[in-house]
């Protein structure tokens, strides 16, 4: 009983945390409708200043806490201001959870290059010693936890209705254009929302981490476990914040004592899903209602890139030629593995590119797949000894079963839902991949994998492997180039942009997103699998989360939405780091940085920017300029 | 009753929808006879667009009941009542941005596809033949329409009154028995307006039925069979253009919503 009581009490310190990510959640959602995945890197980052503020200044803890958050909101202004409000007028909508994923990355890339990949802890505000209570022993932190949260509620209610700004916040989350007539400045109120976000998400940070060790990375699963918290709640309630927090807490302190650390994180999906089938609006409705049948404002889109049939034969050709004598003027070795790296990742691509940059659906657990493809044909070649095309199928049926699963219970959702359980899935299989060690390895890997084979022909070359791995890509590219062009191709695009209107011409939206999905698991579990035969060798980090927001970026610079486009950017950010090896600490800020970029600036993508170049260059050359509407006709 | 010589394709009996308090449409009934074209008037607001979306599902009504050629729609989902025949357009222009116009003429035809997934994959004939056969007839109507020479061009590029007849004939690619028109004509200009009314009663004659929700009177009164006539949520009259078009409760109507 005592013990059930502690627990208890432990899961309530851990809620108000992920009750506080919550508030953040909502808070933004409120004004702009959009979840910021951001909100866990500012929790790390506020503690992380707060530690050095402390450990190295000498400063004494509270005034170390309140540093942490002054710089927390300074950031978070500069990034508001510089990416996430003028992405809610530039980026689609269903992509600025993809550019809140990138500033996730930046924060993370740049936590790792100032504080190194070490876990730090604060020390507790007030002291070691515990408070004991009727048996029960509480570490004071835990008065500081409960005491912030219990404050941070107060102030936020009384921000919001008794000041002109909170009145200014409602405003804008209700009717935007009413507000801005009013003349409210809409922008404005956006990044005091964004930053106030950023302010409680940074004391979360800071006052569990007394209690918890936290470290560059713990920031991903700060996002995703505030996000369950706010949907189990209800999005953009704050009630439903609190509740869904602290249910969540308890849900995973009970888990972790009962059942194991291992399936925490995989329980608390599981109560997320349970609570979204049972009531799809999560335990406290928002009660906001829009009328479907008018369109969402439309976002300004990229430009359209199509390129001509003729130069399509040209191009192609000329790229085939390049890709099968490539190998043949390379200098050699590393250069080449890493080109086979390239390849590998472009397949899980072009899965990726047909979900999201076709149907418009956003994944951000893509490399899930890849671990489910590639421990499942790694192990079942070490342990077993069955041949890698055998493992590769066995590794994509599994795949393919669990994004139907998935698909299905989320695809009734909103669209939202499905991009965030991709995320909560791929941190499942995260946390599975290092706790299921009799198959995995765990955290050191799994060893020994054979190379590939098919009958006695076995890849161990590089050389090999690569035109393994080319002559994949080029049937891939051969099946997707002949659906995409048909009328699959059409309806994903059309269900893109305009679900309610493909409806109407009697697409079916669900079906057609549960086969986009499935194709990219399918995809991605090929990719893992051929990942472990390359490397011989396989570990969670490979196939981690950060891979699945690697993907998504080298998706995006590269060029979403064009089946080659995301070659360009698997080539660029796998082959960059290997010829210049400092750069390899940069990546994951990188990856951050060029996603917002890219979203901000040059949508399009490398390839897309290349085509365009490739137009303006020949018209400056040759023929007259064809004018057409896109010239004249634009208001 | 004239109706009854011809085979009634949709009937819409009782209809009543409530947004919380307000209803938007109030005991609605009326039938659409076989390869007639039907248009619904009545000032903003009086709930012709909720008529739309009720009967194509996109929500449920509060009660009555839709029946398409006998059959009811009621509980049937926005993609199967598409798949029965019944195609409608949304009062705002909703062509898919990110496509050219080609495209997006093309994908209309997509309920009428009969290659599958795996066809396609593999290039087969079957499919390359029913994509010549899209592009033949996406490509005849765009010439119909005159956009003939902007088929590469980005869809959201074209002025709001193309968009409109974009999606005019996406709709008719996807062999309607019966188009359901919200407002086709808002936004385009005289000749644009003549073009389109020409291009309504060319699609009816050549047997798909419309019924069209239209604002501008000359339109409707040119090529309508029949008119219905609502006002805040009730149908108050219905008949042949030139009767409608002399009622005092219809002069009412318009006149009210002009002041
Ligand atoms: N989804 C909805 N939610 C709430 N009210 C609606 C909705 N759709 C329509 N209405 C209301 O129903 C009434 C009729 O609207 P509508 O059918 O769009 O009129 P019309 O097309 O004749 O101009 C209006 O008062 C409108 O505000
Ligand atoms: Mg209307």
């Amino acid at each position: 009983m005592v013990e059930a009581v502690q627990i208890g009490l432990g899961g309530i310190l851990q809620g108000c945390t992920y009750a506080l990510l919550a508030l953040g959640f909502s808070l933004v959602f409120r004004v702009t409708g959009v979840i910021n995945l951001a909100q866990g890197g500012f929790c790390i980052l506020g503690a992380l200043l707060a530690h050095s503020f402390q450990a190295e200044f000498g400063w004494p803890i509270l005034l170390a806490a309140a540093g942490g958050i002054a710089v927390t909101a300074m950031v978070a202004a500069v990034l508001g201001a510089l990416v996430f409000v003028p992405g809610l007028s530039r980026v689609a909508h269903g992509n600025m959870l993809m550019l809140t994923a990138g500033l996730l990355a930046l924060l993370t890339g740049a936590i790792l290059l100032i504080w190194g990949s070490q876990p730090y802890a604060l020390p507790p505000f007030s002291g070691d010693q515990p408070a004991v209570l009727f048996g029960i022993t509480l570490p004071t932190q835990g008065f500081w936890i409960i005491g912030s949260m219990v404050s941070i509620v107060l102030a936020l209610w009384w921000l919001l209705h008794k000041t002109n700004i909170g009145r200014a916040l409602r405003a804008c989350s209700e009717n935007p254009a009413a507000a801005a007539l009013m003349g409210i400045s809409v922008p404005g109120m956006t990044l005091l929302s964004f930053i106030l976000a950023a302010m409680i998400g940074a004391t979360a940070g800071i006052v569990i981490a007394p209690i918890t060790s936290l470290q560059f990375d713990t920031g991903s699963l700060f996002s995703i476990m505030g996000f369950i918290a706010v949907a189990i709640g209800g999005v953009g309630s704050f009630p439903g914040a609190v509740a869904g927090g602290l249910l969540l807490g308890l849900a995973n302190q009970f888990a972790t004592a009962y059942v194991s650390s291992l399936f925490s994180s995989a329980l608390s999906v599981g109560l997320l899903l349970a609570i979204l089938i049972w009531r799809p609006s999560g335990l406290f409705n928002v009660g906001k209602t829009r009328r479907q049948d008018v369109r969402e404002e439309a976002r300004v889109q990229k430009g359209l890139i199509r390129i001509a049939r003729q130069a399509a034969w040209i191009w192609g050709g000329l790229g085939l030629v390049l890709a099968f004598t490539l190998p043949l003027w390379l200098p050699g070795g590393s250069l080449l593995s890493s080109l086979n790296i390239t390849g590998i990742l472009f397949i899980a691509l072009i899965g990726l590119n047909i979900l999201s940059g076709y149907a418009g659906q956003v994944s951000l657990g893509q490399a899930g797949f890849m671990a489910i493809g590639g421990y499942t044909a790694g192990w079942l070649a070490v342990q077993y000894n069955v041949a890698p095309i055998l493992g590769v199928l066995a590794g994509t049926l599994i795949s393919l079963i669990c994004a139907v699963i998935l698909a299905l219970i989320t695809m009734r959702l909103r669209g939202l839902y499905l991009a965030l359980a991709t995320l909560a899935f791929g941190l499942m299989i995260d946390s599975l991949a290092v706790g299921l060690d009799d198959i995995t390895g765990g955290p050191s890997g799994l060893t020994g994998i054979p190379s590939f084979s098919i009958g006695g022909l076995d890849f161990s070359s590089p050389l090999r492997m690569y035109y393994l791995i080319l002559g994949i890509i080029l049937v891939s590219l051969f099946l997707m180039a002949g659906a995409l062009r048909s009328d699959f191709g059409r309806a994903l695009q059309a269900i893109r942009t305009d679900q309610t209107a493909a409806a109407a011409l009697g697409i079916n939206v669900p079906m057609y997103k549960l086969a986009a999905f499935a194709i990219s698991a399918v995809f991605a579990s090929l990719a893992g699998s051929l990942y472990a035969f390359d490397f011989n060798y396989l570990s969670p980090e490979m196939v981690g989360t950060t891979r699945s927001f690697e993907l998504v970026t080298m998706m995006v610079i590269g060029g979403e939405g064009i089946l080659l486009g995301p070659l360009l950017g698997s080539g660029l950010l796998t082959m960059l780091p290997t010829m210049f090896e400092a750069l390899s600490v940069y990546k994951t800020f990188a990856n951050g940085a060029l996603l917002a970029f890219f979203f901000l600036y040059l949508p399009e993508g490398m390839f897309g920017g290349l085509v365009r170049a490739f137009r303006v260059i020949k018209n400056r050359v040759g023929h007259r300029p064809k004018r057409s509407l896109l010239h004249e006709g634009r208001v | 009753m004239m109706q009854n010589t011809q085979a009634v394709l949709l009937e819409v009996k009782n209809l009543t929808k409530n947004f919380g308090g307000l209803q938007a449409i109030n005991d609605v009934s009326f039938v659409v006879p076989e390869g007639k074209l039907i248009a619904l008037i009545g000032p903003n607001g009086a709930g012709k667009t909720t008529v739309f979306n009720v009967i194509s599902n996109l929500f449920p009504a509060s009660s009555g009941d839709v029946l398409l050629a006998g059959k009811s729609l009621v509980g049937l989902s926005p993609v199967q009542i598409a798949s029965l025949g019944l195609i409608r357009t949304f009062q705002s222009a909703r062509v898919f941005p990110g496509m050219t116009v080609l495209e997006n003429v093309m994908v209309g035809r997509h309920r009428m596809m009969r290659s599958n997934l795996f066809d396609q994959m593999f290039w087969l004939p079957r499919n390359r033949r029913a994509e010549a056969d899209i592009y033949a007839r996406a490509g005849a109507l765009l010439d119909i329409v005159g956009l003939q020479q902007f088929r590469d061009s980005h869809a959201i590029d074209l002025p709001m009154g193309a968009q409109k007849m974009l999606e005019v004939i996406r709709a008719v690619v996807a062999c309607p028995k019966i188009l359901l028109l919200d407002e086709p004509a808002a936004g385009l200009n005289d000749a644009e307006t003549a073009d389109l009314a020409g291009l309504l009663r060319a699609i009816c004659d050549s047997g798909i039925t419309i019924m069209l929700v239209e604002h501008n009177m000359p339109l409707v009164m040119g090529i309508a069979d029949e008119v219905l006539v609502m006002e805040t949520g009730r149908l108050i009259m219905s008949g042949k253009p030139h009767i409608v078009q002399r009622d005092p409760r219809v002069i009412a109507a318009y006149l009210g919503m002009e002041g």
